[in-house]
């Protein structure tokens, strides 16, 4: 699989079909992967794929310095694909100016990252070429589509995607409160987490927004809960989960059972999940005049 | 001949010193793949073995990621404002690398240079720094490169040599070491065993000459590319020291404060008029290179790095200070 993208790789440059490709490089076997970027077919054996290639490289499709290099083909896994289609939906690319080189993925870390565990996209679905013998998916990673008419509890049980949040609601409001004080106050505001998310690209973040500063931009408790509020707010509908943010926290906040909240609220009263389905309506971004709240007409 | 000490009899310190109102900075583990130094409230969180090295830095201890400068209140037209105590209290930070007592000597010369930082004085001054040396290394550690090394004693005032059966080697190297170690050792035969530390690497010297005519380099941008502009690097590093002040608090009065700041923010060189004299990431990594490896050298004759390499163990692109300078050195060898 490796010897075939370094192929196609190659001959991508070559013949002039792209000028840089955005992939994967590793120091030493165990560390993780990291982005590399080529211009030259020579350097293709340098590219790698493996189970290390953690990160969700469509980050850097909205690099001006990464643009400036010409016509991108980029390397993708089938969950960093939801990414670029909400990118797409959301007008910050233009998907006929980048060459999508999709991966047939057995799962990212050793043990497997929990998004892996539920996978459902182990192949990407838009990609100009796809890399890679589809396999057989696990009967649990089989999509059931929405199941509305279900309680909760009954959902539950039919989206092992949602197990961890659903454990973590069987506490106590108390609980869950000191479960994030405790986490929160970990956190120092390296902004990893937004770095890291192709969905944070704003031109100026709102933390960043200083006169007057509108959120506390101290990292103690208040201002730590103001900050992972407002993100995950900005998040809602559109985050698609694909855990970059909880890799790369140094504090070890896991930043993932947020997401999952706000993606389970997303499937179960919208049928909307991200990055999905390409013709799919964005929970926020799209209204329709005959919406019964009528601030919004 | 040497002192040696128990691992229950270290805790026994730490927990006297915790009795004394003193506060105990240690290794925790947090989660199961990460150690973070932390304040301890009970001395059996210290977990003083089983890692190469935490995810952060002792600096916390000295220059504490978010810290109350003074508290100002408005009266009319009148503004009151009220001093906050100098942090004085006694700190220990038991089960530091050398790569983090290491920093501390350094940072001193940028707090006490044209403005004497009294905060950051008063902390270092009240602090107690016992190391642990190294029984291993990762493949980010250099701190060989930086002069330093498994058992260097630069910023410690105590040392601990693990004997491998549950005491340490005690090594003192200050008065507040032997203050702290005063009666509380036995004389053993046992001499403690350090392995060799990571090969020596890097070519500083050739690199600040590099640095000397290369500020205009195309490489900066190559080696920027991968760069998102978080400040885990920062944050993590135990010489990186740079800070906001900002005014937080209500209508009526509040308090100045001061959080950690980091040069790969767009934002960290922002004018108030929009313009950004670093306005580009190659820019920005350019500084943190310039700073560490130029800028500290020519004003206080130290790099500002002791090779620890948490730059790189943190960074979600795995790019950090070695990286950088290893492909620095490789292009022009």
């Amino acid at each position: 699989m490796l010897e075939a993208l370094r192929q196609r790789c190659r001959k991508l440059l070559e013949d002039k079909t792209v000028q840089l490709i955005i992939g994967y490089g590793q120091t030493a076997a165990h560390d993780p992967a990291f982005p590399l970027f080529i211009t030259q077919p020579d350097e293709v054996a340098q590219l790698v794929w493996n189970e290390q290639c953690f990160c969700n490289l469509t980050k850097y499709l909205l690099k001006p310095e990464i643009r400036a290099l010409g016509k991108p083909a980029i390397i993708l896994k089938g969950c960093d694909e939801r990414a670029l289609q909400v990118l797409q939906q959301e007008s910050q690319i233009n998907r006929a100016e980048i060459y999508v080189l999709g991966m047939v993925c057995q799962g990212v870390g050793r043990p497997r990252a929990p998004k892996c565990e539920s996978c459902d996209v182990p192949v990407p679905r838009w990609a100009d070429e796809v890399i890679g013998t589809p396999h057989a998916p696990r009967e649990d990673q089989v999509e059931r589509g929405p199941q509305s008419d279900l309680s909760r509890s009954e959902r539950s049980t039919l989206a092992p995607r949602y197990a961890a949040l659903e454990t973590f609601l069987k506490k106590s409001p108390e609980e869950r409160l000191a479960y994030w004080k405790h986490e929160l106050s970990r956190c120092i505001k390296c902004y990893a987490c937004r770095a890291v998310c192709p969905m944070c690209y704003c031109n100026r973040c709102i933390v960043d927004k200083n006169r007057p500063i509108a959120i506390d931009t101290s990292p103690t408790l208040k201002g730590n809960f103001a900050w992972h509020i407002s993100r995950a707010f900005h998040l809602a509908g559109r985050c698609v989960g694909c855990d970059e943010c909880t890799r790369a926290c140094p504090a070890g906040i896991n930043l993932r059972l947020l997401n999952l909240a706000l993606a389970q609220v997303g499937e179960e009263e919208f049928q909307f999940r991200p990055g999905m389905e390409p013709s799919a309506q964005a929970i926020i971004g799209a209204y329709s005049l005959t919406d019964k709240e009528d601030f919004i007409r | 001949m040497s002192e040696i000490i128990s691992r229950e009899s270290l805790r026994t310190m730490a927990q006297d010193w915790l009795q004394q109102g003193g506060r105990v900075f240690g290794p925790v583990r947090m989660e199961s793949d990460l150690v973070l130094y932390s304040p301890v409230s009970d001395p059996q969180q210290l977990l003083l073995d089983g890692w190469i090295r935490p995810a952060n830095s002792i600096k916390l201890a000295v220059l504490p990621r978010h810290e109350k400068l003074y508290e100002y209140r408005l009266k009319g037209r009148e503004v009151e404002l009220t001093p906050v105590d100098l942090p004085t209290a006694p700190q220990l930070v038991l089960g530091a690398r050398p790569c983090d007592a290491g920093a501390l000597p350094i940072l001193d010369h940028v707090f006490n240079w044209d403005y004497r930082d009294e905060p950051y004085n008063a902390r270092r001054q009240a602090t107690t720094v016992v190391t642990i040396a190294c029984q291993g290394h990762d493949n980010h550690c250099f701190c060989t490169s930086l002069g330093l090394g498994p058992d260097a004693s630069t910023g410690s005032d105590a040392m601990l040599v693990d004997l491998g059966d549950g005491t340490y080697e005690v090594r003192l190297f200050s008065e507040k070491g032997q203050r702290l170690f005063a009666g509380k050792t036995q004389t053993s035969q046992a001499t403690g065993q350090v392995p060799s530390g990571p090969e020596n690497i890097l070519d500083l010297d050739a690199i600040h000459r590099f640095l000397s005519g290369g500020f205009e380099s195309s490489r900066w941008t190559s080696i920027a590319l991968r760069c998102l502009g978080c400040a885990s690097c920062a944050y993590h590093c135990p010489t990186c020291h740079c800070f906001d002040m900002v005014d937080t608090g209500g209508l009526y009065g509040g308090a100045k404060v001061r959080n950690w700041d980091a040069c790969q923010f767009g934002i960290f060189t922002m004018h108030a008029s929009g313009h950004n004299p670093r306005s580009t990431q190659a820019q920005r990594q350019r500084q943190r290179i310039y700073h560490k490896f130029h800028i500290y050298k020519e004003k206080f004759n130290h790099w500002l790095c002791t090779g620890c390499g948490n730059c790189t163990r943190n960074c979600p692109v795995s790019l950090g200070i070695r990286p950088v300078l290893e492909s620095i050195q490789k292009d022009f060898q």
